[in-house]
């Protein structure tokens, strides 16, 4: 028989993903003791171990570098500032869910510990090095997701979005689990740091088997990050599924999914010469193809899904950056980004979700004209989302687009700055006319909109967004300083 | 002498008007809704006088300090950290040294005076606390503008009170012409700006290029600091003479703008729009005369370029005799003392062009005394006139208000030169300098004394021209406006209601002429404007004058006294000019005071009291009796010069025209010739590209699960193809 030693256990380490985990069976028991009753009291819940969750990571900062569970858990600044961002999204994309779900019918209970559990699994993704932990952090994360998608069970674009979602998703975990399986083959560990020491040693059988499961690996999260080829989900995802739903899925599986990249980039980092031409391709290809195809949408969720499809690009090129010169780029910008990333993405969401009134939803530009009348406020802040998704001073997304363009030409990767440039161009129009379908094309004649008092949760996400981002522009020192910490 | 302690109440005197301008915005309409009217206006006083009482305090303790010390290296207090990159380091600082608390003084003392004086000539006007608020944000932008430690900090307070001037000249903003002159003001500022911020560059520049060679980076970084970079920069322009005379023009060229010396001049006389209190605080007492303390600020710039300081002195001199030639024209009582300020402001030029920048100080400061004076007098004529502006219609006003009169005749007899009046001081002062000495200089020609014989000439023709208005005003034979027949109108039984709009509209377009570029207005909005002018006259021979207000009046005296001992004050024991420059000038040394050997064997003094004496004489002889026929109310039996100054010789038109009419080719070019054609193919071709791939992605995307695995399975293989023929092609490292 078998006899594993028992695993030590640091529950410091594992604290947020537990509180996480925890919070989602307390909101599960809620809803089991009072259905049908408002959810009030589980978004309380909700929202209040989120934030422990979030004082647990931050209070592990000053910690050392550790690890547990026989090295499969890790806690470094990386990891933690990760669960940082997972932890705001989840956050900002709760603070509007009730009011939208209210409006569209379909206020299920349900929605709320599985939005929690689907953060536990991003949080597991971005806090190890072992390949099946990454694996299985991704599927907790996707399976989740895929209900939520399919959570509108009346409107068959959620069905659509929903089934779409667990057919690719699918194929791409395999493609990811037969990485894995090569990797293993190789160097007969599950732990990405196997790589870095197998690949010098390996002889041409061995590093064909290293190179094939990188690629397949890549090919995964490729697809979990949206990047060309693997993105065209996208659009028809984030379209079809509800709107809160869209926005965690842009904001939070897109920060594990690039995490778990970054991790899986540092143990394959001996072969960069053979990955980095691939990857600045398809780094191209990604901010291109997103921008192109947005510019002739018509409908502001699809825009919302090229334009992150876009964003990944360009986060793309901040961590090529890193890897092609890791001793002057630190994951400082990736962080920064992220974080506007998130702000301005589920912001975005957010304003577009009001949309939703009486069960029905309209994001088709036309259906969101005159906007500004039903909420001036959160319709001005989309100006600042809208000016950060595409780069203008005085917001975060400026500070962040810049930061990844110094970090492009620090490390030579003048191609990928100049495409970056010249993609930040394109991608003013798209987004302008989000504002000014919302703004200029008034209503006309008898069609009138009625101004509805908006939710305090829809304020509150505004405010704190659009505070937010232009907050981390103005103190951009003091908040990567916060990210990654004293150097 | 840093973060002295005992210099930090300098914050109060900045912040009292600041929260002042806070009180008025915010809370203004509010407390005149539930005091009244007397408390709002109260409240916009207290704030002005509190600061100058604490400036009173601070120049006390400043005139204690060592003479050097306080005038050259001055207190600098810091407040904060405010611009920080790489090795520049600009905090919110403000000095404290002789010339800003002497222009503190003013712009707080004779502040005060117009504000309490505001606050009765604006009683009847419908937006009471927005005046004062603009009114407070004025003094504490022209506070900045002289305090401030660095010239980041002049210009922050160099654009507010352009700001302010705009607001407040556009105060009755519904009216077209009032508008219309506010936006001149700005735009004409603008030019000048443009002349500053470049000269403010080159300065930045070369201290940049240099600041190692003279060790000031020491001082962390604060190298634009006044305290830092003014001992050193003599040296630095020395050996760059092109470089220097390049930033004391651009300086010039801004401060031609803010104290409206030709070409820049044109946007003072429409200023007057504005009401009269704004007249006289900004456009004669304190804003017009930033361009003086600039140079006086910067002096050693003007110091170490002769051919600058002669460009400044014929400038000067040439906007004083212009100016004073078109005053001749006037017949608005307010445009006549517009003139003449912009002409006594040419004569503070040509002072510090000679290089005595302390005596263009001197005259800012007697100016200030009696130009506010005269300005607020002619307030309170126009305010007992009904609003009338015209001086056709006044005459023997004198036994109807006999204190306005009074104080009125003594702000004249100062700036015609009386021997004694503070005005006859500073003025003797310019010429003096002006004729004595030889720095501003071209290859050789000695231009300050060409501009000093100019200078006594307009002087004569001040004392002419003020005679002119003050006879036509108060003396003549008849009451003029006896003679003006009641219009009969229906909305307005009362002849001060709503007069802002009523007869301002009068006069402004009468002086403006339709809006013929159709620069601010489309003929269609024009036509749609209301033809107010054409309602009523409020002035007719029922009209009896009043007096006004104790809280009009009481400014008036106290400006008069100033007027009439302020220059012998300052003048005596050269009291002045030790305060400001005790150590005489760093490179000119002690400059000649006195000319000697003028031809005809007199002294300078007899001279300008000719000048003066004459003048008088003049205006006497021809308007004791009143308005001589050849200037009466048809104007085309006017003198052909008498026209052509009415019209400023033809230059305010022609500089609109080719501004507004050469603007509007220009822009039609740009539009027509380069955006239609060059810029839009550019971008519609591009937008066109892009769009057509955008759709080709889009057909693709056709929704299909099977469509979308294929191309991630196509990708994916691509990747592994690639990354197999990298591996076996060993591209690896």
């Amino acid at each position: 028989m078998f006899n594993f030693p028992a695993p030590t256990i640091d529950w410091v380490i594992i604290a947020p993903t537990m509180i996480v985990s925890i919070t989602g069976l307390l909101a599960l028991c809620l809803e089991m003791i009072w259905p049908k009753r408002d959810n009030t009291w589980i978004i309380g819940v909700s929202l209040v171990g989120l934030i422990m969750a979030a004082v647990s990571v931050v209070a592990q900062f000053s910690y050392p570098e550790a690890t547990t569970f026989s090295d499969t858990v890790i806690r470094d600044r990386f990891a933690l500032v990760m669960q940082l961002l997972l932890i705001v999204a989840a956050f900002c994309s709760l603070l509007f869910s009730e009011s939208y779900l209210r409006d569209k019918r379909i206020s299920y209970g349900e929605f709320y510990p599985i939005i929690l559990w689907s953060l536990v699994g991003g949080m597991v993704m971005v806090t190890t090095r072992n390949m099946l932990l990454m694996f299985l952090g991704i599927e907790i994360l996707s399976i989740a997701l895929y209900v939520l998608a399919g959570l509108s069970r009346s409107e068959s674009k959620s069905e659509e979005s929903a089934l779409k979602y667990f057919l690719l998703g699918s194929f791409a975990s395999g493609f990811l689990l037969y990485g894995v399986a090569l990797l293993y083959g190789a160097t007969g560990s599950l732990d990405i740091s196997a790589i870095a020491s197998a690949w010098p040693r390996a002889d041409l059988m061995h590093q064909t088997l290293l190179v094939f499961g990188f690629g397949m690996v890549f090919v995964g999260l490729g697809f979990k990050s949206a990047f060309v080829p693997f993105h065209q989900w996208t659009p028809d995802v984030y379209q079809g599924a509800p709107t809160n739903v869209s926005a965690f899925m842009a904001a939070g599986s897109k920060i594990g999914a690039l995490a778990a990249l970054w991790r899986f980039l540092e143990g394959a980092e001996g072969m960069k010469a053979i990955w980095m031409p691939a990857l600045t391709v398809v780094a191209i290809l990604t901010m291109t193809a997103g921008n192109l195809a947005a510019l002739v949408q018509k409908d502001a969720k699809r825009v919302l899904g090229y334009s992150s499809i876009s964003h990944a690009g360009y986060i793309l090129v901040g961590i090529l950056a890193h890897f092609a010169a890791p001793d002057k780029v630190g994951f400082g910008s990736l962080a920064y980004y992220l974080l506007s990333y998130t702000l301005m993405t589920v912001g975005a969401f957010a304003v577009v979700s009001l949309g939703a009134n009486k069960g029905k939803e309209g994001t088709k530009f036309e259906e969101l004209r005159g906007l500004w009348r039903r909420s001036p406020f959160a319709v001005a802040c989309l100006i600042v989302f809208v000016a950060s998704l595409i780069g203008i001073p005085l917001t975060s997304g400026f500070a962040g687009k810049f930061m990844i363009f110094g970090d492009a030409l620090k490390a030579n990767l003048t191609v990928l700055a100049i495409a970056l440039a010249i993609n930040s161009i394109l991608s003013v129009a798209y987004y302008l006319q989000m504002i000014k379908a919302m703004f200029v094309d008034d209503v006309e004649g008898d069609e009138v909109i009625e101004k509805r008092p908006v939710s305090l949760g829809m304020t509150t996400v505004c405010a704190l967004c659009a505070g937010g981002i232009v907050a981390a522009f103005i103190f951009t020192p003091v908040v990567i300083e916060f990210l990654v910490g004293k150097s | 002498m840093e973060g002295n302690q005992s210099f930090n109440l300098i914050w109060l005197v900045l912040g009292f008007p600041l929260f002042g301008f806070l009180i008025q915005s915010l809370l203004g309409k509010r407390i005149e809704k539930a005091f009244g009217r007397r408390v709002a206006g109260f409240l916009a006083v207290i704030p002005i006088v509190a600061a100058f009482g604490v400036a009173v305090l601070l120049t006390k303790q400043l005139a204690g300090m060592d003479a050097t010390q306080r005038a050259e290296v001055g207190v600098v207090q810091t407040l904060f950290s405010w611009i920080k990159i790489a090795s520049i380091n600009i905090p919110f600082e403000v000095r404290i040294d002789t010339l800003s608390m002497t222009m503190v003084l003013i712009i707080t003392g004779i502040g005060s005076l117009i504000h309490l004086y505001a606050t009765g000539y604006m009683a009847e006007e419908k937006d009471y606390t927005r005046f004062f608020t603009y009114l407070n944000l004025f003094i504490a932008a022209m506070l900045i503008l002289v305090l401030g430690n660095n010239l980041a900090l002049l210009f922050i307070g160099w654009e507010g009170v352009g700001v302010c001037s705009y607001l407040l000249i556009g105060f009755w903003y519904k009216d077209l012409a009032n508008s219309r002159a506010a936006n001149k003001a700005f735009i004409v500022n603008r030019i000048g700006d443009v002349g500053l911020t470049v000269g403010m560059f080159l300065l930045v520049v070369l201290l940049a290029g240099n600041k190692d060679k003279l060790g000031i980076d020491g001082a962390s970084g604060r190298w634009l600091s006044y305290d830092v970079m003014l001992p050193h920069l003599g040296e630095l322009l020395k050996g760059n003479p092109g470089m220097t005379t390049a930033i004391a023009l651009c300086l010039f060229v801004g401060a031609c703008g803010k104290s409206a010396q030709f070409p820049l001049y044109l946007w003072l006389p429409d200023a007057m729009a504005g009401p009269t209190p704004v007249s006289a605080l900004i456009h004669a007492a304190t804003m017009v005369t930033s361009g003086i303390v600039l140079l006086n600020r910067m002096n050693i710039v003007f110091q170490m370029s002769p051919v600058a300081s002669a460009i400044v002195c014929i400038v000067g001199a040439f906007t004083a005799l212009f100016a004073a030639l078109i005053a001749f024209g006037q017949t608005d009582i307010k445009k006549v003392l517009a003139y003449s300020t912009v002409s006594q402001l040419g004569f503070m030029f040509m002072a510090c062009g000679a290089g005595a920048y302390w005596v263009g100080m001197f005259h800012v400061t007697t100016h200030a005394f009696f130009k506010a004076l005269l300005f607020l007098g002619s307030g309170a004529v126009i305010h007992a006139m009904a609003h009338n502006q015209d001086m056709r219609n006044y005459g023997k006003l004198f036994k109807y208000i006999p204190i306005t009169a009074v104080t009125m005749f003594i702000g004249y007899f100062a700036i015609a030169g009386i021997p004694g009046l503070s005005g006859f001081f500073s003025k003797e002062a310019i010429l003096g300098y002006a004729l004595a000495n030889d720095h501003a200089q071209i290859s050789g020609v000695n231009f300050s004394y060409i501009v000093g014989w100019v200078g006594l000439g307009v002087a004569m023709l001040t004392a002419f021209y003020m005679t002119r208005m003050t006879l036509l005003t108060f003396n003549g034979k008849t009451e003029q406006w006896r003679s003006i027949e009641p219009h009969h109108h229906d909305e307005h039984d009362h002849a001060h209601d709503d007069h802002g709009h009523h007869d301002h509209a009068h006069h402004a377009h009468e002086d403006h002429g339709p809006d013929e570029h159709g620069f601010f207005y489309t003929d269609e909005e024009l036509a749609a404007q209301p033809h107010e002018h054409e309602h009523h006259h409020d002035l007719d021979k029922n009209h009896t004058p009043h007096e006004v207000p104790v809280s009009m009046w009481v400014p008036l005296v106290v400006l008069g006294v100033l007027s009439a001992g302020g220059g012998y004050v300052l003048a005596n024991n050269h009291l002045f000019e030790h305060w400001l420059y005790p150590n005489g000038l760093s490179v000119l040394k002690e400059l000649e005071e006195h000319p000697h050997h003028l031809p005809g064997g007199l002294s300078l003094m007899a001279y300008s009291i000719i000048a003066a004496g004459l003048g008088i004489v003049f205006g006497a002889i021809i308007y004791f009796r009143g308005l001589p026929k050849k200037e009466g109310w048809d104007e085309s039996k006017w003198s052909p010069f008498r026209r052509a100054a009415r019209d400023q010789f033809g230059y305010d038109n022609a500089m609109v025209s080719a501004s507004v009419d050469g603007g509007r080719d220009l822009a039609t070019f740009s539009w027509r010739g380069l955006d239609a054609t060059v810029i839009d193919g550019a971008v519609n071709g591009s937008g066109w590209l892009a769009t057509g791939i955008g759709k080709v992605l889009g057909w693709l995307q056709n929704g299909f699960i099977r469509a979308y695995a294929a191309g991630m399975l196509l990708g994916g293989v691509a990747i592994l193809g690639y990354l197999a023929y990298a591996l076996f092609t060993g591209v690896k490292k």
